[in-house]
């Protein structure tokens, strides 16, 4: 059974009377441990898409199953539901609350979902912190964190609670390209460790080339998909 | 337990804007305090100046006198004799009795001429019921038969007057006739009450019975009992009336004080307003400051939802920093209360600017300084209700906040 199906995925705005399709017809298939990049140019739909997967938004048309069950026609209530305990999300902006240091950033996440003991919730925060590579700076706020750092903090939160797939929305827009590849060589490890999916878009092929499945969006629809290595 | 931890945290965020608003809710808890502090403080003192210096705890009058009282005529009067004292007297509670003979007179300096209140006392009795003569900053009281008078200064200044000054009280008597009453000026009086320093004239009891020719008649007995048994002793003087088949009737220092009472009320409509003002604001403060941290933390609520968060648990975490603004600024309110009470309490409100310092005028028989009462529980209830009111205005806004479409939070779009 495929970790993701995509049936017929349809996505449209109204914006007044104008309807603007964000998606046309999208069919998709993702299986577990995949690291799959979906790039394309500006309007292609990628942000759109990834929302579709992530349970932020509702298709207007079509079908989403993730791992088996159907989200498609979900309440919010039951959507954020999903987004709890099977979604990682890494932002291109981080997204960090920037009065919790980087150790309750991914406390955070993980207290959601997860009610064990304090020292149970350390030892998990802590070592994922470390996977990250950021020992010794648990106890720093964002702002006194690089955006490396920050986005390595992001990471971190995203893979705490071991999410069925992990969604990247460009992660590494605004990190310089030797740190933005250090961020994607952890996601990779991570990728290959824990056999988390990953979905990421980003517009940089230096980012690109580490992804073993490339997904071309263009006018909402898929125009290219291709797996390599 | 988490969302209590980032609530608290994010009270740190803002620091300027949080400050002002928790300096906000300060200030309107300290006005409430400190007016509710002077408010009752003029309702105790205006209370104690009636009792003390006007009518004791309870009057005993014929019931026809008390329905005329206002004209202080000199009929319906009550005839003494020492079994009637004797008997209030014995009553349980009942620490003195004084006879009065209230009556209009003009008094006239042989120059001037003004309406005054004349009061003829048994200067003994008197200081039974009330403290005026330690209120007496020149010369001293009369003795009985004395053909002196003890005046307030407030009416020896407009009359231009001092102490051994002779003047002469015109006076009807029972029969209808003019008589003057000749007195010298034995003491100045300023007492707390100024009631009794603008128009009311002293003179001992004889003097002003024979002047108006009444016998031994009083128009009330002024009773000084002890403090909160005025309703026990009413009983049981109604009851000694009753037996001895006397046509008169107890009534408490409340049924003299009627304008002060109905000021007293409108002081609870008041601070009634002012409590609601200071809640308003309250709720304001915190209501502006929920919207503009959402607006603020946007992306963040977005990325709240991506991560899981139900709405509930979002709105929690903006209430508990709404619900610590609320508390710290209640404390900061009731802190900065306690001084602005303490100050009153000690060195009080000072009412120059009212008429000179007398506030007679406007119904409230005080003079010179208002000073404030302590009134714990308005403290422990304003902070309480601050904090409901903290909690209450922040859930609309906050669930405005955490219903926001999680892709438009995220791009804040």
């Amino acid at each position: 059974m495929a970790l993701l199906e995509l049936k017929k995925v349809k996505k449209v705005y109204r914006q007044g009377k104008i309807e603007v399709p964000a998606l046309r017809g999208i069919d998709l298939t993702v299986e577990q441990g995949e690291f799959t990049t979906i790039f394309g140019p500006s309007g292609s739909g990628k942000t759109t898409l990834l929302n579709m997967i992530g349970c932020l938004d509702t298709p207007t048309e079509g079908e989403i199953k993730l791992n088996g069950n159907k989200v498609s026609k979900l309440s919010q209530k039951q959507l954020a539901m999903v987004r709890r305990y099977n979604i990682g999300f890494i932002f291109q902006a981080y997204n960090l609350i920037p009065v919790l240091t980087a150790y309750e950033n991914v406390e955070f996440a993980i207290r959601l979902i997860d009610h064990s003991k304090e020292l149970q919730i350390k030892e998990k925060v802590l070592k994922i912190l470390e996977e990250v590579g950021l020992k010794g700076l648990e106890n720093r706020r964002p702002n006194e964190l690089s955006g490396g750092e920050q986005q390595r903090v992001a990471v971190a939160r995203a893979l705490v609670k071991e999410p069925k797939i992990v969604l990247a929305d460009e992660p590494t827009a605004n990190l310089d390209s030797k740190t933005a590849a250090d961020v994607v060589k952890i996601m990779i490890k991570m990728n290959k460790e824990l056999g988390t999916t990953f979905i990421f878009s980003t517009h940089d092929p230096a980012v690109m080339k580490y992804a073993n499945r490339y997904i071309n969006l263009k006018d909402g629809m898929i125009s290219t998909d291709e797996r390599r290595g | 337990m988490f969302s209590l931890k980032l609530g608290l945290k994010n009270l740190t965020r803002q620091k300027r804007r949080n400050i002002l608003i928790i300096f906000v809710i300060a200030f309107a808890f300290f006005g409430y305090l400190v007016m509710d502090s002077l408010m009752n403080g003029m309702e105790e003192m205006s209370f104690d100046n009636i009792k003390n210096y006007d009518t004791g705890n309870i009057q005993v009058v014929n019931p026809e006198y008390w329905e005329d009282r206002e004209d202080l005529p000199l009929e319906n009067l009550i005839y003494l004799n020492q079994d009637i004292v004797e008997s209030i007297k014995k009553i349980e509670g009942v620490l003195g009795v004084s006879p009065e003979l209230r009556f209009k007179a003009n008094l006239n300096n042989g120059i001037d001429e003004t309406a005054v209140i004349g009061l003829g006392i048994s200067f003994d009795q008197y200081n039974e019921v009330f403290t005026t003569q330690n209120y007496i900053v020149e010369g001293s009281m009369f003795a009985p038969g004395e053909l002196k008078a003890v005046i307030g200064v407030s009416l020896a200044e407009l009359m231009d007057l001092k102490v051994d000054d002779y003047i002469t009280l015109l006076v009807r008597t029972k029969d209808d006739t003019f008589n003057t009453i000749d007195v010298e000026i034995a003491g100045l009086v300023r007492a707390p009450n100024p009631m009794i320093n603008n128009g009311i004239v002293f003179v001992p009891l004889d003097v002003a019975q024979q002047a108006l020719n009444i016998g031994n008649g009083v128009s009330l007995l002024a009773l000084k009992t002890v403090s909160g048994e005025e309703e026990r002793i009413s009983k049981s003087l109604t009851d000694n009336f009753k037996n001895k088949d006397l046509n008169l009737k107890p009534y408490s220092w409340k049924e003299s004080a009627s304008s002060v009472i109905a000021l007293s009320a409108a002081k609870k409509g008041g601070i009634g307003t002012v409590l609601l003002v200071v809640l308003l604001i309250g709720m304001l403060g915190i209501i502006n400051n929920v919207i503009l941290s959402a607006l603020e933390r946007t992306e963040e609520i977005g990325m709240m939802k991506a991560l899981g968060m139900r709405e509930w648990e979002i709105v929690f975490v903006f209430m508990i920093e709404a619900t610590g603004i609320g508390i710290l600024g209640g404390l900061a309110g009731c802190l900065l209360g306690y001084i602005g009470v303490s100050w009153l309490v000690k060195y009080g409100f000072s009412i120059g600017y009212i008429s000179g310092g007398d506030a007679s005028g406007y119904g409230i028989p005080i003079l010179d300084r208002i000073y404030g009462i302590w009134n714990y529980p308005a403290f422990t209830f304003l902070f309480i209700l601050g904090i409901i009111i903290a909690v209450l205005s922040s859930i609309l806004p906050s669930y405005w906040a955490a219903k926001k479409d999680p892709v438009k939070a995220i791009y804040h779009r």
